[in-house]
């Protein structure tokens, strides 16, 4: 039996719509690489989504299409997401007091009053 | 610009065999999109067939200019005879390999040509090359990334990427056939020629091959497929042709 | 392209949570509560993590099979403009499958994984794609009211709850704008071309107006399920209220065109403000999801064959040393 489609290409391509598939032994997956993007110069790189390469050129060159297709982009760094050390959301407690650190915070510092008690008192 | 009045002739039928080559190239490719071996690099490859036919309209937008008829009818309204398109690109996709392969061959000999046309006394040509030369960058290190990583990397590869490359080898030299014209080209600055254009790529892509694992048959032994410049193709360009201008021709003086 | 995650609604209410740590779950809840968002690595209930990856992975599957009906055309596409934008088109449907693939991995289910239960039939994907573009007219109407139609959907679920889906669905509808637009240049030019130009739009806008009245699905039975995945956030909105919201958009954009509807009921309600149609035929639904639509079986034997005639280069380039986990996204 044969497919006789719309779409010439499938057509061409000779398919036997009775064929069961095949599974791969093991599942043929590449590693996956985490990519980052650059919109313009002068900005962080963003992290933006993923890609399955083989190697970091393919990976490089998955991720221009994929990611930067449209839109900005100065330059791509793709990283192997198993050498991403990522902390876990379970331990996010140990960002909860940063907002709260207040000699870290400019605006904690306020010394004009202190300024303008010590004139009064020089005056007198 | 000091182009002569054969200048200008010239120039036309070296934009006819240029703009037929991407255009031909890239609806071949295109048809990859949604078949790809992998998604990532369906969406990689579909991109390279976008630019590539993006980049025979750039040409046919100059052929427009300088009298011919507009880029569509170019496109769509001619038989296959009036065609100028190397054999290379006729071809049907195939298997991944074959399409792999030509897509390199092709797309080192386009880097040259328009790194060769980017310092060319025709302007409008220049000007086109010079916006292109990052497209056809990604797509030249597209091609050469696969073939170095897929030219050896198993027996069932390298098995596949050899025959892929003696089948697409002949007909990549027919890019190289000369043009009636070439002195006046060369003459006037406005092209080099073919001949120095392949030196060039045989010198560009032997290393890369070889180095893949790969063995590059000698220039001498083979017998260029030529003929596609004249307009004498292989029988796979007219049925190609017939199905991609089916729905334009149904009314070619609609809006579609 | 999408049309909406198909929930089971037999399931029995005390299934879903019985076995959760109160606790975790009661925190769980609270976050999704307070708007914020869940992380890949979050502790989730069970049931969430499952119904999660069904839906995308269906989302999934929709986009890449999605891109067979238009991928029809792409060697016929009328002139420049049309081709390159077909092509390109296209190319976003498969780029929308590789983002939603890769927000469902996060969950734990591999990409092969995912794409071997699509073509052994195991999984599903949106209905409509098993219908044929049969001219080049059907393209135009896919890519505009398909695509309407998935629009609708994406925007809705990119309100959900799981992080990942959500960053990939924000990325996927900014994309089908252009879709969108594109897709109704289309059919604007041919509705106002040619008489044989108009009549092909015309056919093929009644050809897809009962896949396109499927789209959403047969109204949800509101069961407890289907309640507690609206809780989480799972699911966004009901199918009803989805379809109402398409046909508020975008009928009176068709009538504008003078082009024909092939539902003599279909009309707004002045006084509800809901839109009243002829029920489609959910039996012909069932049947095609089910496997026996005109198109089902080419939809996945081409798949099953892509997928093997790329095999030899993934399997070329599997290393021993560089072991697949888990991506981030
Ligand atoms: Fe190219
Ligand atoms: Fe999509
Ligand atoms: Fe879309």
């Amino acid at each position: 039996m044969k497919i006789n489609s719309i779409d010439p290409r499938v057509n061409r391509s000779k398919i036997d719509p009775e064929k069961k598939f095949e599974e791969a032994k093991e599942l043929d997956q590449w590693q996956t690489f985490e990519v980052f993007q650059q919109i313009k110069r002068g900005m962080h790189h963003q992290h933006v989504g993923c890609v399955h390469a083989p190697s970091p050129e393919i990976a490089f060159l998955f991720a221009k299409e994929q990611y930067a297709r449209r839109g900005q982009c100065v330059n791509i760094w793709v990283v192997k997401s198993s050498d991403v050390f990522a902390t876990e959301y379970e331990d996010a407690d140990i960002f909860d007091s940063a907002p709260e650190k207040f000699h870290r915070d400019p605006s904690t510092y306020k010394v004009m009053d202190r300024i303008q008690a010590f004139k009064e008192r020089q005056k007198s | 610009m000091n182009i002569s009045e054969k200048g200008f002739f010239a120039i036309k039928e070296m934009l006819y065999k240029i703009a037929d080559d991407q255009l031909i190239l890239g609806h071949r490719n295109s048809e990859w999109t949604g078949l790809g071996p992998v998604l990532e690099e369906d969406i990689a490859f579909s991109s390279m067939a976008q630019d590539k036919i993006g980049h025979s309209l750039a040409m046919y937008e100059i052929l427009s200019q300088m009298g011919e008829s507009d880029p569509d009818t170019i496109a769509f309204m001619r038989n296959d005879d009036q065609f100028h398109c190397c054999h290379l690109v006729e071809y049907p996709i195939g298997e991944y390999e074959f399409s792999l392969m030509r897509h390199f061959f092709f797309d080192m000999a386009e880097a040259i040509r328009f790194e060769m046309l980017a310092n060319s006394t025709f302007e409008p040509l220049a000007m086109v090359a010079r916006k292109i030369k990052g497209e056809i960058k990604y797509h030249t290190m597209h091609a050469q990334i696969w073939i170095n990583q897929l030219g050896a990397a198993t027996e069932e590869s390298n098995l596949r990427m050899q025959k892929a490359l003696n089948e697409t080898f002949p007909l990549a030299l027919g890019i190289f056939e000369p043009g009636t014209h070439e002195e006046i080209l060369a003459e006037e600055g406005i092209f080099e020629g073919e001949k120095a254009l392949q030196d060039k790529w045989l010198q560009l892509v032997t290393p890369i091959l070889e180095k893949a694992g790969l063995q590059v048959p000698s220039i001498s032994s083979i017998t260029p497929s030529y003929g596609g410049r004249f307009g004498s193709h292989t029988p796979h360009l007219q049925p190609m042709l017939e199905e991609m201008t089916e729905v334009f021709r149904i009314d070619p003086s609609a809006e579609w | 392209m999408y049309g909406n995650a198909y929930i089971d609604p037999s399931l029995a209410p005390n299934k879903l949570t019985q076995d959760e740590d109160p606790i975790k779950l009661a925190e769980f809840e609270a976050r999704i509560a307070a708007g914020d968002k869940i992380e890949p690595k979050d502790w989730m209930p069970t049931e969430y993590r499952k119904q999660l990856i069904r839906m995308i992975e269906q989302h999934a599957h929709s986009e890449i099979i999605g891109s067979l009906p238009e991928g029809t055309w792409i060697t016929r596409a009328p002139g420049f403009r049309r081709k390159l934008a077909l092509i390109a088109k296209v190319q976003d449907e498969v780029g929308h499958a590789q983002l939603l693939y890769s927000a469902a991995e996060t969950l734990g289910k591999p990409r092969e994984e995912m794409i071997n239960d699509l073509i052994s039939g195991k999984s599903k994907y949106s209905n409509v794609f098993n219908y044929p573009a049969i001219t080049w007219a059907d393209t135009a109407v896919i890519a505009w009211l398909i695509d309407a139609g998935a629009i609708v959907n994406q925007l809705a679920n990119s309100k959900g709850s799981y992080g990942p889906y959500v960053r990939a669905l924000d990325r996927i509808c900014a994309e089908e704008s252009f879709h969108l637009k594109y897709g109704h240049d289309n059919v604007v030019y041919l509705a106002t071309g040619t008489p044989k130009q108009r009549q092909m739009v015309q056919e093929a806008l009644t050809r897809w107006w009962p896949p396109i009245m499927h789209f959403f699905g047969p109204s949800d039975k509101i069961s407890v399920h289907t309640e507690t995945l609206m809780k989480w956030k799972v699911k966004m909105a009901s199918n009803d209220d989805m379809r109402q919201t398409f046909l508020n958009m975008y009928v009176p954009k068709i009538w504008d065109l003078g082009l024909v509807l092939p539902d003599p009921n279909l009309k707004k309600n002045t006084e509800t403000g809901l839109w009243e149609y002829t029920e489609p035929d959910w039996e012909e639904f069932k049947r095609v999801i089910n496997g026996d639509g005109p198109c089902n079986a080419e939809r996945l034997a081409v798949r099953r064959q892509a997928e093997e005639k790329g095999r030899w280069v993934r399997q070329a380039l599997l290393s021993k040393d560089s072991r697949y986990v888990t991506p981030l996204v």
